[in-house]
C-alpha cells in the first residue's frame, strides 16, 4: 500500500521526480497555544520530541518528498520549516500576514490562507518567494490542491465561499456559495469532487470539480452540536472521517450517500485528522484536551490516547 | 409573523441572475453589479456612533463577498423625517438605531412595503411579545440578558454579572478575527451595541446572496424562515418567530472582564439558545 501514491503520482508529469523517502513513521502535531510541534512516533505512541516552532501555530503539512514538515505561524507570518528525520526547524519562510493554513501541491508550491488579509498566497519554498496572491474572501482558512495539480480551493469562513484558483496561471475562476463557515477542502485522487465542511451551519458539501457548483450537500445536525472541521477520505473513497469540533466526535459518513455511519467517541474539541497511509488508524487532535486520539477504522473505537501540547490544532503522519 | 408575500409592494424586484457562480468558468462579477440599499436610522450619540459603525462593518464585509457576486451594498444614513419620505423604492431593509417613537414610526412606515425593519438598540420586551410583522431585532431582549445573569448566578453560587452581547477582548469562534476587522477599521474597540449593527447588515448580506435577490419581501421570507446567521459566537443563529435573533451571550464580572457565555454550561444545554429569552410572543 505504501507505494500506491507514489505509482499513481509517477504517472504525472507534475509529480515526476517526487520520490517519497523512508517513511519515519512519525505523527507531527501543531500546539496552538504553546508554539510548538509535538512528535510521536506512531508505533510505539511515545513522544519523540517537542520542537519549537514559533507562534501560533496551525496548520501543518508534508512536502511532497516527505522530506519536510511544513507549520503554518500565524503570529510570526511564517512557514516553519522541520527536517522530518532530523526534527530540527531549518527555515522559517516569511508566509504574508498571519498564515492559517494550507496545501502542497504536487509541484511543492505551498498555498496558504492569509486569514487576517483577504488572501490566498502561493509560497515557493525553494526560493521563499511569493509567487502569487489571489483576493479572496474574509477569513480565508481551509486550502486543498487538486491531485491533478490544476486546481486550489480556499474557503472563506466569514464569507461561505470556496474560491477555485487555476493553476498555474492562478486566475480566480469560480466562487462557489457552501454553508457557514466553510473551514476545509479536500479532493478525490481523480481530482473530479471535493469535500467541504461548514462548521456554523454543520453540513458537508459535495463540490463537481469540472462544474464548480454543489453537487450535494448534507446535514450533519443528527449529532448533536455538530462543528464540522477536519476532513479526510479513506484510501478507497468509499469513506469520510469529518471531526465534529466541540461535539467530541469523529463522524463515520458514507462518502457516495454522504449518511453518517457511525460516530467515534473522541475527546473535546476535535480539530486536526489524519488517516494511516493503510486506512487502518485515524488520529484525531483534542484541543481543549492536549490529546491526540488513536482510532482503530475496522472497529471505529478510540484505542489510545497521548498527551501532546496545549490546544493541538493539525496533525500530519510522515508514513 | 405570517410569511412574507415574495414580490410585493413597491419594491423593486431584482433577480439576481449573476449569482449563478462558477459554471461558465466566469469568478467575475456581473457587469452591472446589483445595487443593494440600506437605510441607517438613528440620531448622532455616543452610542450611535458604535451602532453605524458595527452597521459598516456588515456592510464593508458584503461588499467583499459582493465582489465575487456582483453586488453593492449602500449603507445610507438618514433621520426618521427622511426615512419616511418619499423615494422608498429600491430600499431592501431599514435599520434602526433610534428611540421607541422612532422605530415605531419606521415600522408602521415600512411593514406594509415588505420591508424589513431592524430594531439594533431596544431591549425592550413589548417589542417582542408582540410580534411585529417585519421587525428583527438583533439587539439582545432584556429578558434575554437577564436569563443569562441568571443562569450564570445558579452555575456559581449566586455570584453576579453583567450580560452582554459582544466584548473587545471575545477571542474564540474567531471572535478574535471580528475584534480586529472592526478595530482596524475604526480604531476603537467593538461592544456590544456595534455587534448588534454589524449583525443586522450581515444578516440581510446573507439573506440577498441566499435568496439571489434584493427584494426586501424575499429577504423577508428567508429571515423569518430560518436564515443561518454566523455571528461569529460559536453557533448557528437564527429569528424566533418574534423578530428576536438568537444569540449566545458574554457575561463580563463588575470590572468588566470577561468571565464566561450564556447559555452556562451545566444550568442549560449550552446549544439551547431558546433558553435565553422569550421563545415565541406573548397571548
Amino acid at each position: 500500500m505504501k507505494n500506491l501514491s507514489q505509482l499513481a503520482c509517477s504517472l504525472l508529469v507534475l509529480c515526476a521526480g517526487t520520490a517519497i523517502a523512508q517513511p519515519t513513521n512519525r505523527l507531527f502535531v501543531t500546539n496552538e497555544e504553546d508554539n510548538t510541534v509535538t512528535v510521536v512516533n506512531a508505533g510505539s505512541l511515545q513522544v519523540e520530541k517537542t520542537i519549537d516552532v514559533g507562534n501560533r501555530p496551525r496548520g501543518i503539512g508534508l512536502s511532497p518528498d516527505h522530506a519536510k514538515v511544513y507549520v503554518a505561524l500565524g503570529d510570526d507570518n511564517a512557514i516553519g520549516v522541520i527536517d522530518t528525520k532530523t526534527l530540527e526547524l531549518i527555515d522559517t519562510i516569511p508566509a504574508g500576514s498571519d498564515p492559517e493554513n494550507f496545501a502542497v501541491h504536487p509541484n511543492g508550491t505551498i498555498y496558504l490562507s492569509n486569514e487576517d488579509e483577504n488572501l490566498a498566497s502561493a509560497l515557493d519554498p525553494e526560493t521563499r518567494e511569493i509567487v502569487a496572491e489571489i483576493p479572496v474572501g474574509i477569513e480565508p482558512e481551509g486550502v486543498g490542491a487538486s491531485p491533478d495539480g490544476t486546481r486550489v480551493m480556499v474557503t472563506s469562513e466569514s464569507t461561505n465561499m470556496v474560491h477555485v484558483v487555476s493553476v498555474p496561471d492562478h486566475e480566480l475562476i469560480a466562487n462557489i456559495l457552501v454553508g457557514a463557515r466553510p473551514r476545509e477542502v479536500i479532493f478525490t485522487a481523480d481530482s473530479k469532487w471535493a469535500y467541504v465542511t461548514s462548521e456554523v451551519a454543520g453540513e458537508i458539501s459535495k463540490i463537481d470539480v469540472a462544474n464548480n457548483t454543489v453537487a450535494q450537500k448534507a446535514s450533519m445536525a443528527e449529532i448533536d452540536g455538530v462543528k464540522p472541521k477536519g476532513v479526510l477520505l479513506s484510501p478507497d473513497e468509499k469513506t469520510l472521517y469529518v471531526s465534529t469540533g466541540r461535539a467530541n466526535t469523529i463522524a463515520v459518513l458514507d462518502a457516495e450517500t454522504l449518511e453518517i455511519t457511525n460516530t467515534i467517541k473522541v475527546g473535546s474539541r476535535v480539530w486536526g485528522i489524519a488517516l494511516s497511509r493503510d486506512g487502518s488508524r485515524l488520529y484525531g487532535v483534542n484541543g481543549v484536551d492536549g490529546t491526540m486520539s488513536v482510532i482503530d477504522t475496522a472497529t471505529h473505537m478510540e484505542i489510545d490516547t497521548v498527551e501532546v501540547g496545549n490546544m493541538p490544532w493539525g496533525v500530519v503522519l510522515d508514513d | 409573523m405570517k410569511p412574507g408575500q415574495v414580490f410585493s409592494g413597491s419594491a423593486t424586484a431584482v433577480l439576481l441572475t449573476s449569482l449563478i457562480v462558477g459554471s461558465s468558468g466566469d469568478a467575475g462579477a456581473a457587469a452591472e453589479p446589483l445595487r443593494v440599499r440600506m437605510l441607517l436610522v438613528g440620531p448622532d450619540t455616543e452610542s450611535y456612533a458604535s451602532h453605524r459603525n458595527g452597521a459598516v462593518l456588515g456592510q464593508t464585509e458584503g461588499n467583499i463577498q459582493g465582489r465575487f457576486l456582483g453586488i453593492d451594498y449602500v449603507l445610507d444614513e438618514v433621520s426618521v423625517d427622511e426615512a419616511l419620505q418619499g423615494g422608498n423604492e429600491g430600499i431592501s431593509a431599514v435599520i434602526v438605531a433610534d428611540g421607541r417613537e422612532q422605530l415605531m414610526r419606521v415600522l408602521e412606515h415600512y411593514a406594509p412595503l415588505h420591508v424589513p425593519v431592524f430594531n439594533i438598540s431596544l431591549p425592550d420586551m413589548d417589542l417582542r411579545e408582540q410580534c411585529f410583522d417585519g421587525l428583527y431585532q438583533t439587539a439582545p431582549s432584556a429578558k434575554m440578558l437577564a436569563d443569562a445573569e441568571a443562569q450564570w448566578a445558579q452555575a456559581n453560587d449566586g455570584e453576579k454579572v453583567t450580560a452582554i452581547a459582544w466584548h473587545p477582548e471575545f477571542v474564540k469562534f474567531a471572535g478574535r478575527d471580528l475584534n480586529k476587522r472592526y478595530t482596524e477599521q475604526f480604531s476603537v474597540a467593538m461592544d456590544s451595541d456595534a455587534w448588534a449593527g454589524w449583525a443586522a447588515t450581515r444578516s440581510v448580506a446573507e439573506a440577498v446572496v441566499r435568496t439571489q435577490s434584493a427584494d426586501p419581501a424575499a429577504i423577508d421570507a428567508l429571515l423569518q424562515d430560518g436564515l443561518v446567521f454566523d455571528g461569529q459566537k460559536g453557533l448557528n443563529q437564527t429569528f424566533r418567530d418574534n423578530g428576536q435573533l438568537r444569540q449566545p451571550l458574554l457575561l463580563v464580572d463588575a470590572s468588566g472582564e470577561l468571565v464566561g457565555e450564556a447559555p452556562v454550561r451545566g444550568v442549560a444545554d449550552i446549544d439551547d439558545l431558546d433558553s435565553l429569552g422569550l421563545p415565541g410572543c406573548s397571548q
